[in-house]
């Protein structure tokens, strides 16, 4: 327990540090190109123009003081507020204000992919875009050369129109190529396109989901579609056709199923199981804590002072499991490596579940019948392999093939399927130059100053 | 992550985790996959629904908004320890907290945002109960504490305030309004100033768009570099962090109402 603390510990931290040090990096090289790189030109939005008051100037309201540049917030902090010696801010320098842009922009002009899919029949990976809120399909057997800036996509869809936001989780129709695209943290919104959607288009579909979901895996044959939410950790599942404000037909949540900051998600159909992996954040969870008054309470089914970190998993479940329900199995300990588990695939044909490793850099192989402490029996990881941050991971059956989504370096990476170790990439879908950094901005809750180093913290 | 905060007395990070109720602080030259120094979780803290906080450097504490609650540890509190005193919102008292929170150890007051549970003239086309500013006094604790002040009203522009900072020297409070998380691109986002003394229906001091000229559409994150006289926004819909001149900002000093 200790072990999986510590190590739940360590990963929080590793949102925050890559950032500071490219973004110091950015600053420092004067950062890439701003104003024609970020997506600003998605339509007119109305735009608040409201002229402040003029102050009251009647007594002295404002006043200046002497420059101090070289103090820290701390020494400013101790010092006591100054006099009432001064003038009042001129109202034509406060109205200058709000029209103000920024000296420095820290932003990553490039695509990061956070989730992989495939259409089979189009011959197609569709990835999702996590940075600049995109879907982009490409030709499968795209394969960027080391001397290009980048593939170009078949097709791109984003912009406001598309409700897409913080999308994580992606699934692709085997039927008709529909594109199922999962926002996470605030829109709240499961958005679906067409296949011949492009552009900023609005999406064919909507069905409004709980806060936080991540991972998506439908079931075909009994037509339900599976979405886990990260807090209260649970599965919703909806029919396939859900749309608009449509409720659940099955929900699995509560104390016994084990859930705790649930990810991906992936089925096994042929043996009627789900598997789902779990960061490991885990609290104690109370219907009555979840809904105070009628209304979802701000601690969303935690039970106060429950929280603990708990070994990274994947848990295993009929499929129909609903409420609070145990796993059958469940894949935790030391020796699986596990280390922020995100996506994960079933591969019925061969018995295989893929895990995208996201913290430990690695695609993780376990047979979809282990349990308990167990290593994996393949492994893909390694500077050759260039799998960085990895957070989609998909199968292709037909060709054989292994797809990976890297966020942290702009690549999608192609293995033949029984890849094991650190081996390079059959195919690699390049957003960005080479080795150009991903600066993982994602969803930037806060941002702090580091006064002593200099540095700008960013969390994620 | 919702919040991080820097503490340059003792060169410490600090960070919540929502989801294992639990704050973690870490030494300021961490990097990597390294374990945090301290961990505030457990029964005894009874933390439920946190997501940001506030440090008090001067006085050597953490402050968390929690729930209707605002709980107070110990800054160098590790494991499983109670809080040192709970301010505590809700319908008894009229007001609620939301997640903004800071202090001004200079002027000894305790800044938070949040709604009030009653009903007034202003109404807030927008959900999520963050549309005020409450200033109480820095150390008030208990069920009926009333602020010392309160910043609302349709000239103030809030709708939907997220992080929050003080800068103590000026007697500033610098806000980021996001208006609603839940809109891809709202209108009306900003970051704003007010005056520590600000009281009613006031318009900020000073304030900066979110707009496409600016750069800025959704800012979320607020913080100061009294250094460089720049104020640090992060930008939720462009994943990006913007750093803006404000001189005016660390070379005046907001002067208290003459009595």
């Amino acid at each position: 327990m200790i072990k999986s603390k510590q190590l739940m510990q360590r990963v929080l931290l590793f949102g925050i540090v890559p950032v500071i040090a490219l973004a110091s990096l950015i600053v420092l090289a004067g950062g890439p190109a701003t104003s024609n790189n970020l997506p600003l030109a998605s339509g007119p939005r109305l735009v608040s123009i409201q002229a402040l008051p003029e102050m009251d100037t009647s007594g002295p309201m404002c006043q200046l003081m002497p420059a101090a540049a070289s103090e820290t917030l701390y020494a400013a902090l101790m010092q006591a507020p100054a006099g009432a010696s001064a003038q009042a801010t001129p109202g034509d320098l406060r109205n200058a204000i709000k029209d103000r842009p920024p000296l420095r922009v820290i932003k990553d002009p490039y695509p990061t992919y956070s989730a992989v899919a495939m259409d089979f029949t189009h011959d197609e990976i569709v990835l999702l875009d996590e940075n600049l809120f995109q879907v982009m399909a490409y030709d499968r057997t795209a394969n960027t050369p080391a001397s290009a800036t980048m593939t170009e996509p078949k097709r791109v869809i984003g912009g406001h129109n598309t409700k897409i936001e913080f999308n994580c989780g992606l699934y692709i129709d085997p039927k008709n190529g529909d594109i199922y695209a999962v926002n996470n943290d605030t829109l709240d919104t499961l958005v679906i396109f067409n296949r011949e959607a492009k552009g900023d288009v609005p999406p064919t579909r909507e069905l409004s989901t709980p806060h936080r979901t991540y991972g998506i895996a439908v079931d075909e044959v009994a037509e339900e579609m599976f979405l886990t939410v990260q807090d209260a950790p649970q599965v919703v599942v909806y029919k396939k056709s859900a749309s608009g404000e449509d409720r659940p037909i099955r929900v699995l949540r509560g104390n016994k199923t084990l859930l705790a900051d649930a990810h991906g998600l992936s089925l096994d159909t042929k043996n009627g199981w789900m598997f789902v992996a779990n960061y490991g954040n885990a609290a104690d969870y109370n219907e009555q804590t979840q809904r105070q008054g009628g209304q979802v309470s701000s601690f969303g089914g935690r039970v106060p002072g429950s929280g603990r970190f708990v070994a990274p998993s994947i848990s295993v479940y009929p499929i129909k499991a609903e409420g609070d329900t145990a796993p059958i199995r469940v894949i935790s300990g030391p020796k699986t490596k596990l280390d922020w588990p995100a996506h994960i695939f079933v591969d019925e044909n061969h018995g295989d579940l893929y895990v995208a490793n996201d913290g430990g850099h690695s695609v993780l192989v376990f047979k979809t019948t282990d349990s308990g402490d167990v290593a994996p029996y393949r492994v893909i990881s390694g500077p050759k392999s260039n799998i960085k941050n990895p957070t989609g991971v998909h199968v292709d059956p037909k060709n054989d093939e292994l797809v990976v989504a890297n966020m942290g370096n702009h690549m999608a990476t192609v293995y033949p399927r029984t890849a094991n170790g650190d081996v390079a990439p059959k195919r690699v879908i390049r957003a960005a130059p080479l080795d150009t950094p991903a600066l993982q901005i994602g969803n930037p809750g806060a941002v702090a100053y580091d006064t002593k180093r200099d540095e700008i913290l960013v969390p994620n | 992550m919702h919040d991080v905060r820097y503490s340059p007395k003792r060169d410490e990070i600090y960070v919540t985790n929502p989801f294992a109720q639990a704050i973690l602080t870490f030494s300021g030259d961490s990097s990597g996959n390294k374990p945090p120094i301290r961990i505030i979780q457990g029964p005894k803290t009874q933390l439920g629904g946190i997501d940001t906080l506030e440090i008090d450097d001067v006085n050597n504490e953490l402050l968390i908004p929690d729930g209707n609650d605002v709980v107070v540890f110990p800054i160098a509190a590790n494991g499983d320890v109670a809080p040192l005193r709970t301010l505590q919102g809700g319908d008894k008292v009229g007001w609620e907290p939301g997640s903004g929170i800071a202090v001004d150890p200079v002027h000894n007051v305790l800044v938070t945002d949040g709604t009030i549970t009653g009903k007034d003239d202003y109404v807030n086309p927008h959900p999520g109960g963050r549309d005020t500013i409450f200033i109480f006094d820095r150390t008030a604790q208990g069920d009926s504490v009333k602020p010392l002040r309160t910043i609302r009203g349709d000239k103030t522009g809030i709708m939907g305030i997220r992080q929050m900072q003080v800068w103590p020297k000026g007697g500033w409070i610098i806000i980021s309004q996001i208006t609603d998380g839940g809109i891809a691109i709202p209108d009306g986002t900003f970051v704003g100033v007010w005056s520590i003394y600000d009281n009613g229906n006031i318009p900020p001091r000073w304030r900066i768009d979110g707009k496409p000229s600016n750069i800025m559409l959704k800012p979320r994150g607020v913080t100061l570099n009294p250094t460089h006289k720049e104020l640090i926004v992060s930008d939720m819909r462009l994943n990006s962090v913007l750093t803006f001149a404000f001189p005016e900002l660390f070379d005046q000093v907001a002067q208290a109402p003459r009595q």
